[in-house]
C-alpha cells in the first residue's frame, strides 16, 4: 500500500485521537474540533479507497483481494459511523467513541499494509 | 420527564459507558460481517463449517449490537441470549481452532479465542454481561 496515503491516514487519526483523550478526562462530548478531525479523516480514508482501488485493479499479485477491498471500504465506513453515534452522548462517553474510532483507523491501515505485503511479507 | 412504564430504563443498555460499549460491538459487527462476506463469496468449499460459524459470529454481534443499542425489556433479553451465545462461541471456537488448527485455515473472528483481534473478543462478552447486570431495572421487568 502506498506510503504517503498510509501516513496520511495515521496522522489523520492521532492528532484528532489526543484532543479525544483531552475531552474523555475532562469529561467533555464531542466538540467542533472532533468533529473538524473526524471530517479529515474521512476525506483521507476516502483517499485511501481510492488509491487502494487503483493499486488493487493494476496488479496481478496473488494477494487477500476481498479482504484487503473489505478494510478499503469499512475504513470510510467507521469514521461516519461513530460521529452519528458519538454525539448522542453529550459527555465523556460521547468522546470515547470517536477516541476508539481514531484508534480502529492506524490499526486497519496495518492490516491493508499486511495484506497488501502478502503471505510472505 | 417519568413516563410510565419502562421508557425511562428503555435507553439505559446505551448510555454513558453503554455508549461506548456498543460502539465497540458496531465494530466487531461490521469486522465479522465484512469477514464472513468475503469467506462465504470467494471460498467457501475450503473449510465451509469454519465458514459458517464465521457467518454465525458475524450474526450474534449484529444482534448483541441492535439489541443493546435499543434497550427495553424486550431487547434486553435479546442482548442476554446474544451475548451469551457470543461467550459460548468464542470459547468454543477458540478451543477447537486450537485444537484442530487444520479446520481453521484463516482467522475467523473468534480464532485462537480473538488473538487476531488483540482478545477482545473474550473480554467482550463478559463486559457485555456485566453491563446488562448493571443496567438492570430494579424490578427486573418482566413486562
Amino acid at each position: 500500500m502506498n506510503p504517503a496515503v498510509e501516513t496520511l491516514v495515521v496522522v489523520a487519526s492521532l492528532v484528532p485521537a489526543l484532543w479525544a483523550v483531552v475531552l474523555v478526562v475532562r469529561d467533555k462530548g464531542v466538540d467542533l474540533a472532533l468533529l473538524v478531525g473526524a471530517a479529515v479523516l474521512e476525506l483521507t480514508v476516502i483517499v485511501q479507497l481510492v488509491v487502494g482501488i487503483v493499486l488493487l485493479v493494476g496488479s496481478d499479485r496473488d494477494i487477500a483481494r476481498g479482504t484487503f477491498l473489505g478494510y478499503l471500504i469499512g475504513a470510510v465506513l467507521v469514521p461516519p459511523a461513530g460521529v452519528a453515534w458519538a454525539v448522542g452522548e453529550k459527555n465523556r462517553y460521547g468522546s470515547t467513541v470517536l477516541l476508539v474510532v481514531f484508534v480502529v483507523l492506524p490499526v486497519m491501515v496495518l492490516r491493508l499494509h499486511q495484506i497488501w505485503a502478502g503471505p510472505l511479507g | 420527564m417519568a413516563d410510565a412504564t419502562g421508557s425511562t430504563d428503555a435507553a439505559t443498555t446505551r448510555r454513558g459507558p453503554g455508549r461506548v460499549l456498543v460502539a465497540v460491538y458496531g465494530l466487531f459487527a461490521l469486522a465479522a460481517g465484512a469477514r464472513s462476506v468475503v469467506q462465504l463469496t470467494t471460498k467457501f468449499n475450503d473449510a465451509p463449517l469454519a465458514y459458517l460459524l464465521s457467518a454465525f459470529a458475524a450474526v450474534v454481534y449484529i444482534v448483541a449490537t441492535i439489541s443493546l443499542a435499543r434497550g427495553g425489556a424486550t431487547w434486553r433479553r435479546v442482548a442476554f441470549v446474544a451475548i451469551s451465545t457470543e461467550l459460548v462461541g468464542v470459547l468454543a471456537v477458540g478451543t477447537a481452532s486450537v485444537v484442530h488448527s487444520s479446520s481453521f485455515p484463516d482467522a475467523t473472528v473468534w480464532s485462537g479465542y480473538g488473538s487476531g483481534y488483540g482478545f477482545v473478543p473474550l473480554v467482550l462478552p463478559f463486559v457485555g454481561l456485566w453491563w446488562l447486570r448493571h443496567t438492570r431495572p430494579p424490578r427486573d421487568g418482566h413486562a
